[in-house]
């Protein structure tokens, strides 16, 4: 396109040396809903806050958590529509991938080529970066993997981490609950207890979401099983 | 080409005229072993064209005297009147000589039949076994169109080529250091016959059902049935 | 004369106890004219993987360039070396890429699991449609000579220094009854922890 000449990247270097761009977008992020993300022993563990602005919305219909592929899953913090574009690439990519290698992507290739369209959006012209930071979760060759996505493209491997409002307090509250011979379901506890740090309102079922990835795959758990770990929390 | 033999001829004016294919392949494979004092002459008995199988008791080996055996495959209705007018030259041999032709004989004559249809040739792979004047065991083949050789051993039709190597390999011991090739003994022949059929009927369509082989010595010719797989 | 048959060869693999087998003839030739002896037509991939290219020989080059280029992108985007049935998709994918314009060979493939080290031998058509038997694969201008031969030398579970010796004389024996094949060949035997290469000499007619 004629116009696509002319359209520069938005994202350019203040005279400091930082992306601006990129800071605003962190920002939406830290001021988007909190998530929240274990490995455990057994499998790892996605959470995440979705809370409704009115009674008159029907809970359970749009999700946060969502399966990329059978043994991959992902959350995000910040603005949804940016996110279902980047669950639509991402199940593209790995569906791509086992086309030509009859092999299920690699949850660190799949990271790494998800981060590089997050990249690609901080350098291309006419676009603006995304407004989310992501969780992908998965189980390969008998072990689980979590990684954060951000803005930026940057991308790193976690044992346990938090994101979006809050994270400062999750993370810190992770430090001190977290362990290595963690199982999966206390994995579960303390990631609803840590989404909890912070939480406005009664928490249940309805307003928030689960999902856990282990050796059966990703799967997004029912509410009825939801209620089931809020039931061991004080 | 069409299953009756007449197939449709597209010329450059784009009319089609129907022409005639006067060859057909029915398939089949035909081993020969010759021996110090044998000859050993094996066939498959499937007969096929195309995916379909005409029959799967169709012998193909073409007892000629008590000392001589053809076997024949690839166009069956040349593969009989060959035989036929093989079966009435011989005839017609015995009664001017007063005595049966010899497998020497035979091979010289049937290589001049082959020939005499040069141009319109028999569809038929050929080997032919037998004993010589002197009892001992000969294999001789053929190309469609007469070319005749004396061999050790030999295989043609439809698996040739999947068993020709193996009996180079397992009889003629080619390629091979710290071997003496020594005559080779009945019981290992028809062993390695049949591990060949079963071998070639894994691979190639045109070969299966079950076999059968002839044993030429001097006391006479015996023969021998064994099952393939039929799929 | 089919393109397939330009240049004339034969290729072989087979699986053992704990190892495979691939072993190839050396010519290359221009229909019955015969100019090299020593034309390559297996390539080592990795440590545990060789592929075979019979066919036109162009394409035999032009295709193991094109694969290691692929596999070399992989290898380091992936930081592993690749399982055998990884690869076998990866040249799949490749050929059906030519799907209405192929490249004029029938891949190949054997080699041991990174991991399991389980043998692997695999074939393709021209245009990448896979088979994975669980004895062995032939290829080249005298496949119905070696199936001849495989089928009746090969037997399971055979060790090292006898899937050596079949896969030689089957080989061998093979080639001789093709006019455009042989002239000397070349055997690797691949195990856990050992590759052997063997030249073998043949007939030179």
């Amino acid at each position: 396109m004629a116009t696509e000449r002319y359209s520069f990247s938005l994202t350019t270097f203040s005279p400091s040396g930082k992306l601006v761009q990129i800071e605003y977008a962190l920002a939406a992020v830290a001021a988007g809903a909190p998530s929240v993300g274990i490995k455990a022993s057994n499998g790892v563990v996605l959470a995440t806050e979705n809370k409704h602005k009115s009674i008159l919305y029907e809970e359970h219909s749009v999700h946060k958590v969502e399966m990329v592929t059978n043994h991959i899953g992902m959350i995000y913090s910040g603005m949804g529509p940016d996110y279902r574009l980047l669950v639509k690439r991402a199940r593209k990519m790995a569906q791509q991938y086992y086309l030509v290698y009859e092999e299920p992507i690699p949850t660190a290739q799949l990271v790494q080529r998800v981060a590089m369209v997050m990249q690609e959006y901080t350098q291309s012209g006419g676009v603006r970066p995304f407004g989310v930071s992501l969780l992908i979760c998965g189980w390969d060759e008998g072990r689980p993997y979590l990684y954060q996505c951000d803005p930026s493209g940057a991308y790193f491997a976690w044992k346990a981490t938090a994101m979006g409002k809050n994270f400062v307090n999750g993370k810190t509250f992770l430090e001190k609950r977290y362990s290595e011979d963690l199982e999966l379901d206390d994995a579960v506890h303390t990631a609803i207890l840590t989404l909890k740090e912070g939480f406005e309102g009664q928490m249940t079922a309805d307003n928030i979401e689960v999902g856990i990835c282990d050796a059966q795959g990703f799967r997004r758990l029912d509410p009825s099983n939801v209620k089931d770990y809020l039931a061991n929390i004080p | 080409m069409s299953l009756n033999g007449l197939a449709d001829c597209r010329t450059y004016e784009g009319t089609k005229i129907p022409s005639f294919v006067p060859y057909a392949d029915n398939g089949g494979s035909v081993i020969a072993i010759a021996g110090d004092d044998f000859a050993l002459l094996a066939s498959d008995t499937r007969l096929s064209s195309g995916f379909s199988i005409y029959t799967r008791e169709q012998r193909k080996l073409f007892r000629l005297s008590d000392t001589t055996v053809l076997g024949c495959s690839g166009c069956w209705c040349d593969t009989l009147t060959l035989a036929r007018i093989l079966e009435a030259r011989m005839q017609m041999y015995l009664h001017e000589h007063q005595k049966p032709m010899s497998t020497p004989a035979v091979a010289q004559m049937l290589s001049t039949m082959l020939y005499y249809k040069r141009f319109f040739p028999y569809y038929v792979s050929n080997v032919l076994a037998g004993l010589d004047e002197e009892g001992k065991g000969c294999v001789y083949c053929y190309d469609p169109v007469g070319h005749c050789q004396k061999v050790a051993f030999n295989a043609k039709g439809s698996a040739g080529a999947l068993l020709q190597p193996l009996l180079d390999n397992q009889i003629g011991y080619e390629n091979m250091d710290n071997v003496t090739s020594e005559p080779i003994h009945i019981e290992k022949a028809m062993a390695l016959l049949k591990d060949a059929f079963i071998s070639a009927a894994e691979r190639d369509i045109y070969t299966g059902d079950s076999i059968f082989i002839n044993i030429i010595t001097k006391d006479g010719i015996q023969e021998e049935k064994f099952t393939l797989r039929r799929d | 004369m089919s393109i397939m048959s330009y240049n004339g060869g034969a290729i072989v693999a087979m699986k053992g106890k704990n190892c495979v087998a691939i072993a190839a003839d050396k010519r290359f030739g221009i229909q019955a004219q015969t100019l090299a002896l020593d034309f390559q037509k297996i390539f080592e991939m990795g440590p545990h993987l060789f592929i075979g290219l019979p066919g036109l020989a162009t394409d035999t080059q032009t295709v193991h360039q094109r694969l290691k280029f692929r596999l070399n992108l992989y290898e380091l985007k992936e930081n592993r070396h690749i399982n055998p049935k990884t690869f076998a998709a990866m040249v799949s994918n490749l050929l059906y890429e030519r799907r209405f314009g192929p490249y004029f060979i029938e891949p190949i493939i054997a080699g041991l699991d990174p991991k399991t080290f389980e043998p692997y031998v695999c074939n393709m058509d021209l245009i990448g449609c896979p088979n994975e038997p669980e004895d062995f694969v032939v290829g080249g201008t005298c496949t119905e000579q070696l199936y001849g031969m495989c089928e009746t030398l090969w037997e399971p579970d055979l060790e090292p220094d006898d899937l050596f010796e079949t896969i030689s004389q089957a080989l061998i024996s093979a080639v001789d009854r093709d006019a455009i094949s042989g002239w000397g060949a070349v055997v690797h035997i691949i195990e856990k922890d050992k590759i052997t290469t063997k030249s073998l000499k043949t007939r030179m007619d």
